[in-house]
């Protein structure tokens, strides 16, 4: 049949037609397009097996360009190589004369892409500009992925993503939520071709450590590091955190708004004049101030929740409500900086920068870049810490365990790198599939020999503590290390007494509340097992929501106590003969609830 | 059971909360089981469910399991003879005329089907064509006529089509030789010498009739049925030992007698019980604790409407109202006489 055969062409996923052949159809669109005909925006997809051809021009496509390879020879010729090189020609050039195009995620089913030019084969109609580029961006900055482990590439990404470093020339006038910057932030020693194209040295994520893979009494097991107490006092790792507050002076129906300013003690949730004290007239924090935890920001007022019952004949003062911005639970710093302005709402915006300095301290997270993470579990003082036969003291000490079981190779050979170009004073190169491993590790191994190191990073090192050699040389170099922006200082939580949630009075959750940890059903289980009673009822009660209620003997409701005449009251009966009973608070709004699905429970008591 | 077992030489002590900590013992392994159920191919071997999804289903006390099994041993006497006990076998496995049969033809116009026997068939389950047509002229509503390797089938009333395809199905669908529901059996040698047969589906009422068959030896995986036919008792032991066979399987281990408190605690009132909402805790005399575990409202309206009292003597509902629960150190209490208490006094 001769209608099954015709192809079915579809334009941004509509069917809009037959074609006698739907292969031809493609390559015709193709050839336009690669001619300038047709614009380069435009993909074609040909699916042999339905034939049908899917052409997309709609935007929202992630493309990437090829290399056009046609009869086995790649478009991209030596001679135009020749004139990219004295700028005489353009990338957009190429685009324009077909020898670059761009294919999106359709049109990649029909292409067969060689990575590298000796690959092509008559097959091949396309070939990547470099091997490279089928990573992505985090992954062409990092350097030697492929020497890494397949699964460590995303964490490398992830932690490239944590860093704090510069990432912003322009930090001093923005307010973002939350920002990190390193106080002395470097630039790889190992780099790749995408990061010095991207001019990343401008917002470099991290410092080059010296770090020697040695345990530390036991103090860097897991993924515990030791920290050099002196690098950390000369600077290592130490960042400053700007937290931006912002506020604005919100309109309300009926002519109301909010209001900046010191709120009148009358206000209600007043905080105190001690809460108010560092804001300046306009009811705004001075520059410069000292902050603690739960200290006014901005002081502002703003109109009651509910409207109020007219009182009087509309005098007195309209009652206001405190809606002032504190200082987060947790969390201190120095005013930074104050920002007033405007809304296209025309109400009134204040942005508040604080900002504190983070020194690296035990419970901070650092990485390198190949996924190698570790948390401070010590900071050594300089002269406890091991040193090498020339004197070097490293920064950082790296469990040797952490290296075998992840694979990193791509960390060891950093490490070596960035020791050889520290002593060169040069920089290298690790793109991602630039390098041949063996000739780099040769090529190290001569600079460090030329320098009086071993060829492969191996130190003889002593004991800081005891000055013994010891009995193994310990692989020592130079890698870039990042500094991620998971602190203790941000994350500790305690809890002795606390606040209480209103409507189950039971202990708040989480640490900008001064929370609890939930003591849930798996560790109620794990007490009931253990058959302690008195335990259990501490922690679900005691230290819960314990409450005292009044019931009544007679009818078994809840009733109260009147402090006035001074005797227990049950308002279901009228009756005086109550008893005082000790319940979890959660019980009696059970008891309100079944009572809202018109059931009266009733307690009888039985004393014991 | 384990051998040597430590915590055979004493006794529980009173308050110890057995059902919490044997649910604790059987919940951590459970989670490291698989969830998806395999279904691996072959023959040569009787599909059972297999990991998490067996235990749910012993657990949620299916009427019927979704694979079930029988072990069946024959007397003593012939367990070591291959003949009688193949003899037991050929009368197990179900065989119905369409697996005799090469091939059939239906004709609507004379309202008669033609089943073309298959002779490697019939020579592999021995039964002759005559069985076949004898037992298919059981049936009412047909004639039957057989002609060596043919047996023509006919309709005595014709009526539509829809109503002659129906009896047709039903034709092929007769059982010759065998039990009803055992679709495949397996003969198999222990390492001792002697034979047993696997069977899927089960049918213990029929295979029991079997001359030959231990009639105390008869093992099914479906609990139901084996309460109905050897009592509650080893529908118990059959719960327990599934579930410990299922664990088994994983490579897993739980100390026996947490399962066979479950299984206890599923059978104890003479009829199998579900672990849930329908079974042990829906049957809860407290109205807190089903409420607490589900369909809250459901149980207060009834509670309501019904004048329920709560006596608060189980763990859930004194963790609710905030007493000390009565197990473990709460199940104890120290008395003093009155008498005595006046010695208390005077020693201070």
């Amino acid at each position: 049949m001769a209608e099954e055969k015709r192809g079915t062409v579809y334009l941004e996923g509509k069917l809009i037609g037959y074609v006698k052949s739907g292969k031809a159809l493609a390559e015709e669109i193709r050839k336009n397009r690669r001619a300038g005909i047709l614009s380069g925006e435009i993909n074609v997809l040909y699916i042999k097996r339905l034939n049908e051809v899917h052409i997309n021009a709609d935007r929202g496509r992630a493309r990437k360009p090829y290399i056009i390879v046609e009869g086995g020879k790649s478009r991209l010729t030596p001679e135009l190589i020749e004139r990219l090189k004295t700028k005489e020609v353009d990338f957009n050039y190429l685009i324009r004369h077909g020898v670059i195009e761009y294919l999106d995620a359709d049109e990649e089913e029909n292409a067969y892409a060689a990575l590298n030019e000796n690959e092509i084969t008559n097959k091949t109609t396309h070939l990547e500009i470099d091997p490279a580029s089928m990573l992505g961006l985090t992954m062409n900055i990092s350097v030697f992925p492929e020497y890494n482990s397949i699964g460590r590439h995303p964490v490398t990404s992830n932690f490239l993503k944590q860093s704090q470093g510069l990432y912003s020339v322009n930090f001093n006038r923005r307010y973002d939520p939350r920002s990190f910057i390193l106080y002395y932030p470097q630039m790889p020693i190992v780099n790749s071709l995408a990061y010095r194209a991207l001019n990343m040295k401008m917002h470099p994520t991290g410092q080059n450590l010296i770090v020697a893979t040695s345990t530390y009494y036991g103090y860097n097991m897991k993924d515990a590091i030791i920290l050099n107490k002196a690098a950390v006092d000369r600077g290592l790792g130490r960042s400053v955190f700007y937290r931006s507050y912002t506020d604005e002076e919100r309109r309300y129906p009926g002519s109301q708004q909010d209001h900046f300013r010191i709120p009148s003690p009358t206000t209600d949730g007043y905080l105190g004049e001690h809460a108010y004290a560092k804001l300046s007239e306009d009811g705004i924090v001075e520059g410069e101030m000292d902050l603690k935890e739960a200290d006014v920001i901005v002081g502002k007022v703003s109109p009651p929740r509910f409207l109020e019952e007219q009182t009087g004949f509309g005098v007195g003062e309209e009652k206001n409500r405190d809606n002032s911005v504190t200082v987060r639970g947790g969390e201190e710093g120095v005013v930074d900086s104050v920002m007033l302005s405007e809304t296209t709402g025309a109400t009134r915006i204040a942005k508040i920068r604080t900002r504190s300095i983070k020194i690296p301290e035990v419970g901070d997270k650092f990485a390198s870049r190949h996924g190698q993470k570790g948390v401070i579990a010590l900071i050594v003082d300089q002269n406890d810490m091991p040193f090498t036969k020339d004197g070097i003291v490293p920064d950082l000490l790296l469990n040797p365990h952490s290296l075998p079981s992840r694979m990193t190779f791509g960390h060891m050979l950093e490490t070596l790198g960035a020791k050889a170009g520290s002593l060169k004073a040069t920089q290298f190169d690790g793109t991602p599939f630039g390098t041949h491993g063996k000739d780099c590790v040769d090529k190290y191994g001569k600079i460090l020999e030329e320098y009086g190191f071993d060829k492969f990073g191996n130190e003889t090192m002593y004991d800081g503590r005891t000055g013994r050699k010891f009995d193994a040389q310990v692989f020592t170099g130079v890698i870039y290390y990042q500094r991620l922006w998971h602190m203790v200082s941000l994350k500790l939580q305690v809890r002795s007494r606390g606040p209480v949630q209103i409507l189950t009075r039971q202990p708040t959750e989480g640490r900008p509340r001064r929370g609890g940890l939930k003591f849930g059903e798996m560790e109620r289980d794990a007490l009931v097992g253990h058959g302690a009673s008195l335990l259990l009822k501490e922690r679900m009660l005691d230290q819960s929501d314990k409450a005292e209620i009044w019931v009544c003997n007679d009818c078994g409701d809840v009733g109260y106590y009147d402090y006035i005449k001074n005797t227990p009251v049950c308002q279901t009966c009228g009756g005086k003969s109550l008893e005082m009973v000790e319940i979890s608070y959660a019980f009696k709004l059970l008891l309100d609830e079944v009572k809202s699905l018109h059931i009266l429970p009733r307690i009888k008591m039985k004393s014991e | 059971m384990e051998k040597n077992e430590i915590s055979k030489s004493k006794l529980v002590v009173p308050g110890e909360a057995v059902g919490t900590v044997a649910a604790q013992s059987i919940g951590e392994p459970s989670t490291q089981m698989i969830l998806r159920s395999f279904h691996t191919a072959g023959i040569a071997s009787v599909v059972t469910t297999k990991g998490l999804p067996r235990i749910i289903e012993i657990v949620d006390a299916r009427k019927k399991p979704k694979f079930p099994t029988m072990q069946v041993y024959p007397e003593k006497k012939i367990a070591d003879k291959y003949e009688k006990v193949r003899e037991i076998w050929r009368k197990l496995e179900d065989v119905k005329v369409s697996n005799l049969i090469s091939n059939f033809e239906e004709d609507f116009k004379s309202g008669s089907m033609m089943l073309n026997l298959d002779k490697e068939k019939l020579a592999f389950h021995e039964v002759t064509g005559r069985k076949i047509a004898s037992e298919l002229s059981k049936k009412e509503g047909i004639t039957v006529d057989q002609d060596g390797d043919r047996i023509k089938v006919k309709v005595k009333k014709k009526e539509n089509i829809k109503s002659m395809r129906t009896t047709f199905v039903h034709v092929l669908a007769t059982s010759i030789i065998g039990i009803p529901g055992i679709n495949k059996a397996m003969m198999l040698q222990g390492e001792d010498g002697t034979f047993h047969i696997t069977t899927s589906g089960s049918n213990i009422e029929k295979v029991m009739e079997i001359e030959g068959v231990d009639k105390w030896h008869i093992y099914a995986n479906d609990p139901f049925e084996v309460a109905r036919n050897y009592g509650i008792e080893a529908a118990r032991n059959v719960l327990a030992n599934e579930i410990n066979d299922t664990i088994k399987q994983e490579g897993l281990t739980v100390s026996f007698k947490h399962l066979a408190l479950l299984a206890d605690a599923m059978t104890y009132t003479g009829e199998i019980r579900s672990a849930g909402r329908h079974g042990i805790a829906g049957d809860k005399d407290s109205v807190f604790a089903r409420a607490a575990y589900e369909e809250t409202v459901k149980h207060f309206i009834n509670a309501g409407l019904f004048g329920e009292k709560d006596m608060l003597k189980g763990v859930a509902e004194n963790i609710l109202i905030g007493k000390q629960i009565g197990l473990g150190t709460g199940k104890v209490k120290l008395a003093v006489r009155k008498t005595d208490m006046g010695k208390l006094k005077g020693s201070k």
